[in-house]
This record gives C-alpha cells, sequence and structure tokens, in this order.
C-alpha cells in the first residue's frame, strides 16, 4: 500500500510499520471476512427459496469485499495504536517528518472505491433484473393478499380465504398485497420478500418457495397497536397436498 | 400579543426586554393556551358528521399555536420586530442587557444574543433531552428483555418508541452543531459574534418552545406511530400526534433560522486572511450541515403542516380514498430524513477531524479531500431519499437509480475515512478520551457503513427492511459514529466553554463503557434483526430471546457510562482543575483567548497567515 508513504522514499515498503501494517493486514482481512460472513449466515434463517439464498451468497459477496479496506483500516489502526503512545497532561513533540497530502495515495484509494461500489452496483442491478422478470411470470400462482389490522387475508385463485398461508413447493407465486386501513408491509421472513401493502394500492412481489415446512409471515412496518402481534404461518407444502387442501378450503367456504 | 407590547413601561428606565425571562415566557405561554383553549371550546361548531378528532383536532392544535406565540412573545422574541413595524429599533443599551453583559447565572434564562450563551443553553438542553431520550431508550429495552413485552401497555409502549425517535434525533442533530457551533464557532474563525445574535437566541428559544407540546402528545394519546409517523396511521393516531405536528414544526422553524445564520456567519465574518484554504475543518463540518438542513427541514414542516390540515381540516393529501396517497407522505418525509442524518453525522466527523491533528501533533491528512468527502456527502445526500420505500411500492422502476446514488456515497465517505486514517497514521499518539474517540469512530462507522451497504442493494433490503438489523444500523451511524464525535467534542473543547479541563479519569471511565455497551448492545440487535425479528415491536418469538437479553444488558452499560459522563461534567464544571489557556496546544484561534471570553471575544481581530494545522512544519 502506497498511500502512507512519501514519495521521495524509495524503498518505502522495507520499513518496519509498513511491513507489520501488511502482515496484519492480511490477518485483519481474514478475521473481518471470516468473522463477518459467519456473523450473517449463522444469525439469518435458513433459507426456503432461491430469492433468499440469493441475498444470503450476496451478504457474503459484500463482507468478502468489504473486508479488505476495513481490514486495512484496522490494520494501520493497530500499527498506530501500538507504536509511539504518549501519556501526560502535555502533548508529545511534534514529529520532525511531517507529510499532509499523498496525491497518489488519494487517488488509489478514490479508484480502489470506485471500483468496489460499481462492483456492489453491478452485483445488485443482476439480481433486481432477475426479481423483476418473476413478476411477469404467467405460469404463476396469483395470491391476493390483504393487509387489516392486525391480520392478514389471503385470497387464492380459486375463491378459497385463509389467515394462513398456504402454498405448493417449488411453484412460483405472485403475490398482489394491499391494505384496507393503513400501511402493512408482508414479509416471508425465510424467503427473503417484502413489500408494503398501501391502503387503495396493489404492490406486488414474486417468489418460488422451494423447501416444505412451516414458515414466518410477518408486518415489518408499525401499523398500530397490535403491530407485533400481526404476524401468521407459512405452510410449504406438496402440490398434491396443496391441491387437496385448496380443493377443501373452497368447498368449506362454499359451504359456509 | 399586542396587549404585552402596548402596555406602558411601567418604571421609567427599565425597559420591556429587561423584564421578559423565562418565567414571563412560561406564564404567557400557558395562559395564552388556556385561554384559546377555552374559547375554542365555546366557538368550534360540534362535527357534522361523524369523524374521528375533528374538532378536538382543531382546538388542541390552536391551543398549541396559542402556547408556541404566548411563549416566544413572553421571551421577548417579538419586541424587536415590533420596534421595526413602528419604524424604531433596540436602543444601545437594550442591546448590551441582551447580549448579557454583566448578568452572571440570570443572562441563561433571557433572550441573551451572546453567542457563548447560546452555545452553553444547547449543551444543557442537549443533555437534557439526551437524558429523556436515555430513559425512553431503557424503557424499551426492559419491556424487550422478556419476549412477551407486557409490563408496558402496546399502546404506550408505541408512544415511547416514537417519542425516543424523535426527541433523540433532535437531540443528535443539535448536540454539536447546538453548542459547538455557536459557542466555538465564531471565535474559530475569528468573529466577534454570529451574524444575527437575535436571531441565534431565536433558534434556542424556539427548541425550548417546541418542548412543550412534545410533553403534552404524551398526556393526550402519544406518538404512537414511531418517530416517522407515517400516514395515514397518523391520521388515525390520538390526538397527541398533533403535538407530534407542532414540535416539528416548531422545530423546523429552529432549524432554518439557525441554518440561515451560521451559514452567514461563515461566509461573511471570517477573520482577515483566513481563506477557504485555511479555515478549520470542523467549519466546514458544521456548515455543510446546517445547509443540508435548509433543503431538508422546509418539506419536514410542510410534511407536518399537510398532516394537520388532514386531521384539522378533514382534507386528504395523505389519504388515499380522498384522491392523496401516503406516498406523498414518505417522499416528503424522507427528502428530509435522509439529508438529516447527514445533518447529524457531518459535523460530528468533522470535529473528530478537527482534533486529529491536534492529538497526534501532525497536520490533517489531505485537507482538500477532507473538503472533497464532505461536500460529496452532502450533495449526494439529497439525491438518496427514496431508497427508505424500496420496498414501499411507490415506485419500483425508481429503486435502480436510488441505489446508485446511495452507493456512490460510499467514495466521499472512504475519503473521510482515508484522512483519519492518513493523519493518524505515524503520528505521536497522546493518549487521551478524544483521541480513543477517533478510533472508536473508525471502528463503530466501518460497522455502520458496511452494514449501509448491505442495505442499500435492493434486494438485500427486501429481507432487511424493516427489521431490527436496521436500527442497529443506523444507531451504529448516528450513535456510535455521531455521538462518540460530539462526547469528544465535549471533552476537547469543555475547557474553552467552562474554564476548566474535564475529569480525565471520569472521561476514560464513561468511554470505555459508553463504548463497549453501545458494540454489546448493537451487535445483538443486527443478529435478532437477521434473525427475522421486525422494528417496533413491543413482543416477538421466544427465538430471538438471547439476542434481546444480549442488547438491553448492553443498553444497561451504555446508561452506566452515561450517568459516569454525567457526573464527570457535573463535577469538571463545577469543581474540576482550571484549565490552562490553551491546554491542548492546539492551533485554531478558539484557544487564543482565555477564559472567560471577553464579551466581544477579541479585542483586535486576529490575522490569519496559514492554516491551522502546521504540527512540526517548522522543522522540516
Amino acid at each position: 500500500m502506497s498511500e502512507q508513504m512519501t514519495p521521495q522514499t524509495p524503498q518505502w515498503w522495507k520499513k518496519p510499520d509498513v511491513k507489520k501494517t501488511a502482515i496484519l493486514w492480511v490477518i485483519c482481512t481474514a478475521v473481518i471476512g471470516y468473522v463477518g460472513v459467519e456473523f450473517h449466515v449463522r444469525n439469518m434463517v435458513r433459507p426456503a427459496s432461491e430469492t433468499m439464498s440469493g441475498v444470503i451468497s450476496l451478504m457474503r459477496i459484500f463482507t468478502w469485499a468489504a473486508a479488505p479496506v476495513a481490514g486495512l483500516v484496522a490494520a494501520m489502526c493497530l500499527t498506530v495504536l501500538t507504536s509511539k503512545r504518549h501519556y501526560g497532561d502535555n502533548p508529545p513533540a511534534e514529529a520532525d517528518h511531517q507529510i499532509s497530502n499523498s496525491p497518489r495515495a488519494t487517488s488509489l484509494w478514490i479508484v480502489v472505491s470506485a471500483f468496489l461500489c460499481l462492483f456492489a452496483l453491478i452485483t445488485g442491478f443482476i439480481v433486481i433484473q432477475k426479481d423483476a422478470v418473476a413478476l411477469l411470470d404467467k405460469n404463476a400462482i396469483q395470491i391476493n393478499v390483504t393487509g387489516q389490522q392486525w391480520l392478514w387475508s389471503i385470497d387464492y385463485p380459486n375463491g378459497a380465504r385463509s389467515e394462513d398461508l398456504y402454498l405448493p413447493v417449488n411453484k412460483p407465486v405472485v403475490f398482489h398485497v394491499t391494505s384496507v386501513d393503513v400501511k402493512h408491509s408482508f414479509w416471508i421472513v425465510q424467503m427473503g420478500v417484502k413489500i408494503d401493502a398501501n391502503p387503495g394500492y396493489v404492490t406486488e412481489t414474486a417468489v418460488t418457495p422451494d423447501k416444505i415446512g412451516v414458515f414466518d409471515l410477518r408486518c415489518a412496518e408499525l401499523c398500530g397497536l397490535l403491530h407485533a402481534y400481526m404476524q401468521t404461518k407459512v405452510h410449504i407444502v406438496s402440490q398434491a397436498d396443496y391441491d387437496a387442501w385448496l380443493s377443501v378450503h373452497a368447498t368449506m367456504e362454499k359451504g359456509a | 400579543m399586542t396587549t404585552v407590547m402596548s402596555k406602558p413601561v411601567s418604571a421609567p428606565g427599565k425597559s420591556i426586554v429587561e423584564k421578559l425571562n423565562f418565567f414571563t415566557a412560561l406564564a404567557l405561554g400557558a395562559i395564552s393556551a388556556i385561554v384559546v383553549w377555552r374559547l375554542a371550546l365555546q366557538i368550534l361548531p360540534e362535527d357534522t358528521e361523524v369523524r374521528l378528532f375533528t374538532r378536538e383536532d382543531k382546538i388542541t392544535l390552536l391551543s398549541m399555536t396559542a402556547w408556541f406565540i404566548g411563549f416566544m412573545t413572553g421571551i421577548g422574541a417579538l419586541v424587536g420586530p415590533f420596534r421595526w413595524l413602528m419604524g424604531k429599533d433596540l436602543t444601545h443599551e437594550e442591546n448590551m442587557f441582551l447580549a448579557g453583559k454583566d448578568m452572571g447565572v440570570k443572562r441563561y434564562f433571557r433572550y441573551t444574543t451572546d453567542h457563548k450563551v447560546v452555545g452553553i443553553q444547547y449543551l444543557v438542553i442537549t443533555m437534557v433531552i439526551f437524558g429523556i431520550g436515555g430513559i425512553l431508550a431503557m424503557l424499551i429495552r426492559t419491556n424487550l428483555g422478556t419476549p412477551e413485552g407486557g409490563w408496558i401497555h402496546p399502546q404506550a409502549y408505541n408512544s415511547i418508541v416514537g417519542t425516543h425517535g424523535i426527541i433523540m434525533i433532535v437531540g443528535t442533530i443539535i448536540m454539536v452543531t447546538g453548542p459547538f457551533g455557536n459557542f466555538i464557532m465564531p471565535i474559530m474563525i475569528g468573529a466577534r459574534d454570529m451574524a444575527f445574535p437575535r436571531l441565534n437566541a431565536l433558534s434556542f428559544w424556539l427548541i425550548v418552545a417546541a418542548a412543550v407540546p412534545l410533553i403534552w402528545a404524551q398526556f393526550i394519546g402519544g406518538i404512537s406511530t414511531g418517530w416517522s409517523a407515517y400516514n395515514p396511521l397518523a391520521g388515525q393516531g390520538p390526538l397527541g400526534m398533533d403535538g407530534y405536528i407542532m414540535f416539528i414544526c416548531i422545530f423546523a422553524i429552529s432549524t432554518m433560522v439557525a441554518g440561515a445564520n451560521i451559514t452567514t456567519t461563515v461566509v461573511k465574518m471570517r477573520a482577515k486572511g483566513m481563506t477557504w484554504n485555511r479555515t478549520p475543518i470542523f467549519i466546514y463540518g458544521v456548515v455543510a450541515s446546517v445547509a443540508l438542513a435548509l433543503p431538508a427541514f422546509p418539506v419536514f414542516f410542510l410534511s407536518q403542516i399537510l398532516s394537520a390540515f388532514d386531521r384539522a381540516l378533514d382534507t386528504s393529501f395523505y389519504n388515499t380514498a380522498g384522491g392523496g396517497s401516503g406516498w406523498l407522505y414518505e417522499n416528503l418525509f424522507w427528502i428530509m430524513g435522509h439529508p438529516e442524518v447527514y445533518v447529524i453525522l457531518i459535523p460530528a466527523v468533522a470535529a473528530l477531524m478537527e482534533m486529529a491533528p491536534v492529538f497526534t501533533r501532525r497536520p490533517l491528512f489531505s485537507f482538500n479531500v477532507a473538503v472533497m468527502g464532505i461536500a460529496g456527502i452532502s450533495g449526494l445526500s439529497v439525491l438518496v431519499w427514496a431508497h427508505h420505500m424500496y420496498i414501499s411500492g411507490w415506485a419500483p422502476l425508481l429503486n435502480t437509480p436510488f441505489m446508485l446514488t446511495t452507493e456512490l456515497i460510499s467514495i466521499p465517505t472512504g475519503m473521510i475515512f482515508l484522512v483519519l486514517i492518513g493523519t493518524l497514521w505515524r503520528g505521536r499518539l497522546w493518549m487521551t478520551m478524544p483521541l480513543m474517540s477517533i478510533f472508536a469512530l473508525l471502528w463503530n462507522f466501518m460497522i455502520g457503513g458496511v452494514t449501509g451497504i448491505y442495505l442499500s442493494d435492493v434486494p438485500a433490503d427486501a429481507f432487511l427492511h424493516g427489521s431490527m438489523y436496521v436500527t442497529a444500523h443506523f444507531h451504529y451511524t448516528l450513535m456510535g459514529a455521531g455521538l462518540t464525535g460530539a462526547l469528544a467534542a465535549l471533552v476537547y473543547w469543555f475547557p474553552a466553554m467552562t474554564g476548566r479541563m474535564f475529569d480525565k479519569k471520569l472521561s476514560w471511565i464513561a468511554f470505555w463503557m459508553v463504548q463497549i455497551g453501545f458494540n454489546i448492545a448493537f451487535v445483538g440487535m443486527f443478529a435478532v434483526g437477521l434473525a427475522g425479528q421486525p422494528r417496533r415491536v413491543e413482543a416477538y418469538a421466544p427465538t430471538f430471546n438471547t439476542g434481546n437479553m444480549i442488547t438491553t444488558g448492553g443498553a444497561y452499560l451504555i446508561m452506566a457510562g452515561m450517568l459516569v459522563l454525567l457526573y464527570g461534567v457535573i463535577t469538571s464544571w463545577t469543581s474540576g482543575v482550571k484549565a490552562p489557556k490553551n491546554p491542548w496546544q492546539a492551533k485554531t484561534l478558539e484557544w487564543t483567548v482565555g477564559y472567560p471570553v471577553p464579551l466581544e471575544n477579541f479585542d483586535v481581530l486576529p490575522v490569519v497567515t496559514s492554516d491551522p494545522y502546521g504540527y512540526g512544519k517548522a522543522k522540516s
């Protein structure tokens, strides 16, 4: 790293504090990257859709991309902190060799951060594009979701209605979300999809569940008194079970 | 208000401005509010159609407005404008009185125009605000100690969350530009006072006037919507929302007034020779902050005026059924809301950049890059607001451009890191609490910044938005970076403001307790956010219990640290070691005037011949 050094010193990389920083940089990058990724992945819910797996791998990539920068800052801080400390009520003597600028260092820093920024943008754009295309899937199951204080109502294509969400595994779904009173936010936690429910408008989001099991649907926008309790279950079942549930449920609706 | 103005001056020789103080203001505000409240009860017709609150909203808003006008009249804010209407102005004696000459403690309870008095007033009110906001935070964390919540009623809990949010936002907005921007900044640039001393007093007393509607709101239903007060939830909310509206409107005026004043002062009143590249970096931070507030807060003001219309006059700006849209509110709110986080952050970081050369005894690394960083963040921050609305459904097609602008902010932010780390590199560290705060800032702001990049990414935000992860992220930036800078600024400028050194041992104890507690608390909060706990909930699934326990424990440690700090402030202020003239041997002008600072700061205005970072230059 050239940023800390004066241009007139030809062998800046041989200085002891630079060597120390370089070693610390490698160590810090590895530690920060590893701990950062593990912290996120271990705490995050097990993915139940490709969307959520995508979010997790995105966090992995971004953490590893940020680790060298954070690692360099940490390494330089550690080097500085472990040398030349001065305690007392009066300041230490001023160092005699002082630089107040380094065009090479600053331009390198800016170029590197611009590239990292570009990388993050492109990674994001690719996923956005994929998510936008998913909304247009003609074969997807179309589900209407209505939020109200403080429960969710799910309407299925055949007229069935429920408070829990039932879906078949490995089948794309498009949710059309709205609200009858205030803003809510429709969040299937393990599938990594979320869209606000706005009164008077219909918003859309899409997902393909890829695991059978019971998952969480929570409201993610403060919606009044019982916001904390506005949650329900998402049951992902096999296609056969789904069809059976749907027909029974539709009949029950009609019978009622 | 004219009743007071037109009252003949009874005691000859005693001007009206000498009779008005905080207590006449309280009295007049209370009387006005009660009178208008009774009148409104009598005069306003009953609602014809069935609609919750409309008449009550009118009465509440009118009474609060009456309080506001009564208070500002009682403090003396209208004496000057009234004289102007009469074609006159304040006399020289009155101006000297207002400046607080030879008045002792009493000047802190008056409409005093001296910038040093205003700075101390801001410091005290900031501490009061943090005290109240901190107590509310402890209530929240205590309630979240167990999954079922329970001992606070959900309505009260929601109100505590909303009040904690808005009061801390206001506290952090004023925490650097208020005390240090007013007390230190004019001396630092070599000016005798602010450009508009009376506006300075106005901006402070407006905050005091604003506080009362916020307290009032707690007794009429509270602020049950979180600090963002999204419509239509706010429209449905209790009468306390009127207190929120009034609070924001008055505070927005205060911020605009302060912004115009500080900007003018810095542009027009710098000492001779203080060119832009000799102006200390802290001044850039303060100006960037208040200049950002200038476009942002009028929009906040507007958003709340429309809210008030919807509530009291039955309009439907935010009501979809009536042709409006909640998305309009969200846009107006975040057009203020995102610049606002940089209003908080920039001056705190700039204060640490100001301290870095002092405590490493070397020049600020790359002054120009520091200025570029501040300018870049300020410029971009007005173009990113809709990243708060990625998943609102308002305009999915705009997510991409807003993601672009948001992630671009990482470049100027990186410049700030470069300046700080470049200044520390090979510096001779003078181990003090402000110096360690720079390291703490780098640590906390790195975490806050990188998690910000995850949140700026639309697909990741679809998972993270509205979860505790967001709450932890912005606490890392506003508290971990912002408050850290403000506390360092307090210790650093304490000798200049009080004439005494801040107790060294207590500053270290408080520093470590707050920083460790902070990192425990908000790492725990990141964890539960990733696991799927939504924000602003008063109860949660049992799986989140461990993380919440950790956060609550950390929060108690922060509180203990802040109490140590408060104890340090009180003991050091009253009986600390007397400070030498320039205890840190810094090269900026505020250390040349000594303590107590003379009324007009400088007998002879200084002339500046170099930048204030020339450490070690003489020897090269």
